[in-house]
């Protein structure tokens, strides 16, 4: 039984690293804390629900698509909304983000209703057993892809050229500019692949949450699987998510099933308690 | 002169605020031509399908239908109505705007438990008529209300009687939303079992929107139930069946609750919901053979506003009600005041309607609807398994659909 609700666990947090990560990526390049991260998500799931519903392509075609139309979608965000408030306080970016994911879950709800939908997987909808549990394929899928997803933007920011500069421009925007860095161009960069990583977690997260324009809402989850891991860390937004997701997965199985939602966030206190930066966090010292 | 303006300008003042659902000549709401009545529903959050379609493509095609003959006794029937997004607060400002502003002549069907008891004080006190709620909680004993489908309570009375009774189950437990939704179902089907000498061997609960439900379904596995009553929203119930379906919870038969028991549930389990039962209050509303029910999806095609006009059970109690609502209408007659309608409701014996078994109330009956039937999913559609089912006095009664 435990084996069976940890590789539950390991499904549900895959999910919710998929949005640290995206919120990771933009802290890590522009030190804003996005907060429409999970409605970015949503909308790239309804693009390719369109894609594959309405426009009549096939799946892979449909989500390749949407994955496009998303970096697309990122860099216009930057472009109208977050580089005109580009010097303005972490915490105007912040409101910004906050009122965009409340303006895209509306208009979601104009194009597309407020309805649940089904939501058809990439990952064929069958069962393999693992000792004496069972797990399904799309579960696996999931895990799979983040842990990859994970893996290719580390290598990104830590080996390429544009990746190093990123990096470069989040530590000093002007030093940056001095050695030659767009920062604009940076900032496209950041939000094209936030988006494009919104969108897969929207891709992934669609078929076992439903289709709505509720769904953004696992950002909350998100952000506790970012403090838990480590604010920014790309390793530790995989590790924080899936954590919360075992440890909100095995909390009601020895303890009243009511007690699901309180254990996770009563565990992220403790760690933050024990080791403020989180489990994988690296301490940023500030000149003042 | 001077002093009698005074009065009257008094007299209106007072009138106003003592009375402010009456209006001088004539019953509120109420003129030669028209008859206005209203309600807060749901056109966004969490219950927006069921209150657009109950709205949209129930009560108005069945007004649309009647208005295109003439109305009632000669007058229109018009709508107002407001969305409450299933918010309790939201609900009682748009009720008393449609009393105090619009002035309808009655609630007609609001939508969602929360809503709809924050009015009820309300509605009672001002003695306006609030009719055919679509909310499970009992409402006995208010001479201004009238009550739509069996209540929960019941709903889960005649469940669990008919597991016990009929198919001999022994070892239920309960899958339910940790509100009062759930607890509705969870304690009287822990009496009626009581009732047989059994226990209710595992009751787990989630919280509302929850899609993740592996412990859930975990410790229900390992308490080896022969049946198991879930208690959810169509989105959390699906995922509570594709987590059996995945933990091969194959010995354990799942119910769904009369709420539950809808479409919706079955197209988002994604196939995996074969062979679930579930209690019905409902005809199939695409299949239904009735003649009733095939004037009720003529009647969708030719009035539905656009793609969304496939038949549901939303609609269908829209439709329904709407349909008892006109007959209240046409036995009240010409002089129609409030009084004059809940009397000619009081009055009402054995409508036979073709959809639901003949509705009959009375002064202290104002339920119109106390049964249901089993289904089963087969194929994706719910097949009924028993005869129209409810409790009298206390005990099982079944008879022919």
């Amino acid at each position: 039984m435990l084996l069976q609700v940890i590789l539950s666990g390991l499904a549900t947090g895959s999910i919710y690293a998929l949005v640290a990560l995206g919120l990771a990526l933009i802290y890590n390049t522009t030190e804003h804390v996005n907060f429409a991260q999970g409605e970015m998500s949503m909308v790239s799931a309804f693009i390719g629900f369109t894609f594959f519903h309405s426009a009549g392509f096939s799946l892979p075609v449909a989500f390749l698509l949407t994955l496009a139309v998303s970096a697309v979608l990122g860099i216009i965000v930057e472009r109208l909304v977050i580089r005109p408030a580009m010097r303005a306080p972490h915490f105007n970016i912040f409101i910004i983000t906050l009122g965009l994911s409340i303006v895209m879950k509306s208009l979601a709800g104009f194009v597309w209703s407020h309805d649940d939908f089904p939501y058809p997987s990439i990952f064929p909808n069958e069962t393999i057993t693992v000792g004496n549990a069972t797990i399904d394929m799309i579960s696996i899928g999931n895990i799979g892809t983040t842990v990859i997803l994970m893996l290719m933007l580390f290598i990104f920011f830590k080996y390429t050229r544009y990746g190093t500069a990123m990096r470069a421009v989040s530590h000093s925007q002007n030093a940056a500019l001095l050695m030659g860095i767009s920062v604009k161009q940076s900032f496209s960069i950041t939000w094209a692949i936030s988006f494009l990583v919104a969108a897969v977690a929207g891709i992934l997260m669609a078929p076992v949450v439903f289709l709505s324009t509720h769904m953004g809402m696992v950002v909350i989850n998100g952000f506790a699987a970012a403090i838990l891991g480590g604010w920014g860390s790309i390793p530790g937004s995989i590790i924080g998510g899936m954590l919360l997701g075992i440890i909100d997965n095995v909390a009601p199985l020895y303890l009243p099933s009511q007690i699901k939602n309180v254990v996770p966030f009563m565990v992220i206190c403790i760690v933050l308690v024990i080791r403020p930066k989180g489990i994988m966090g690296i301490e940023r010292l500030t000149k003042v | 002169m001077k002093q009698i303006t005074k009065f009257s300008v008094l007299g209106l003042f007072l009138m106003f605020f003592l009375f402010p659902g009456s209006s001088l000549g004539g019953e509120v709401g109420v003129t030669d031509t028209t008859v206005l009545v209203g309600c807060s529903n749901s056109f966004s959050g969490p219950l927006v399908y069921p209150g657009t379609q109950l709205v949209n493509y129930g009560l108005e095609i069945y007004f649309k239908h009647i208005n295109a003959q003439g109305g009632v006794h000669g007058r229109k029937i018009v709508t107002q109505y407001y969305d409450d997004g299933y918010k309790p607060q939201n609900a009682v400002a748009n009720t008393k705007r449609l009393v105090e502003q619009d002035k309808v002549f009655a609630i007609l069907s609001p939508q969602g438990t929360a809503p709809v008891m924050a009015t009820v004080k309300y509605l009672t006190g001002n003695k306006v008529p609030l009719l055919f709620p679509f909310q499970g909680v009992p409402i006995k004993g208010v001479k201004t209300i009238f009550t739509s489908f069996a209540p929960y309570p019941t709903q889960s009375e005649v469940v669990t009687s008919w597991l016990v009774e009929k198919k001999g189950f022994k070892r239920i437990g309960i899958l339910y939303q940790d509100d009062k939704y759930g607890y509705t179902f969870r304690d009287p089907a822990k009496k009626v079992l009581e009732k047989y000498g059994l226990e209710l061997i595992a009751a787990e609960s989630y919280k509302r929107g929850t899609v993740d439900m592996s412990a859930q379904i975990a410790k229900l596995k390992k308490a080896n139930l022969d049946a198991l009553i879930l208690v959810a929203l169509p989105k959390s119930g699906a995922s509570a069946l594709k987590e059996a379906h995945k933990q091969g919870l194959k010995g354990t038969k799942i119910i769904s609750s009369g709420p539950l028991t809808d479409e919706k549930f079955i197209i988002l389990s994604g196939g995996v919901g074969e062979g679930v039962w579930g209690l019905s209050l409902w005809p199939d509303p695409v299949n239904s053979q009735r003649p009733a029910m095939a004037e009720y999806r003529e009647m969708m095609k030719k009035y539905g506003k656009d793609k969304d006009n496939r038949p549901n059970r939303y609609s269908l109690f829209g439709y329904f009600y709407a349909k008892l609502f006109v007959e209240g209408l046409k036995k009240a007659g010409k002089n129609l005041t409030r009084d004059s309608y809940l009397a000619a409701l009081e009055g009402m014996k054995n409508w036979e309607n073709g959809i639901v078994p003949a509705v009959s109330f009375s002064g202290s009956a104002h339920l119109a609807q106390n049964a249901g039937f089993m289904v089963e999913v087969k194929k994706d559609v719910f097949k009924p398994i028993s005869g129209w089912v409810r409790l009298k006095d206390g005990k099982l009664v079944e008879e022919p659909l």
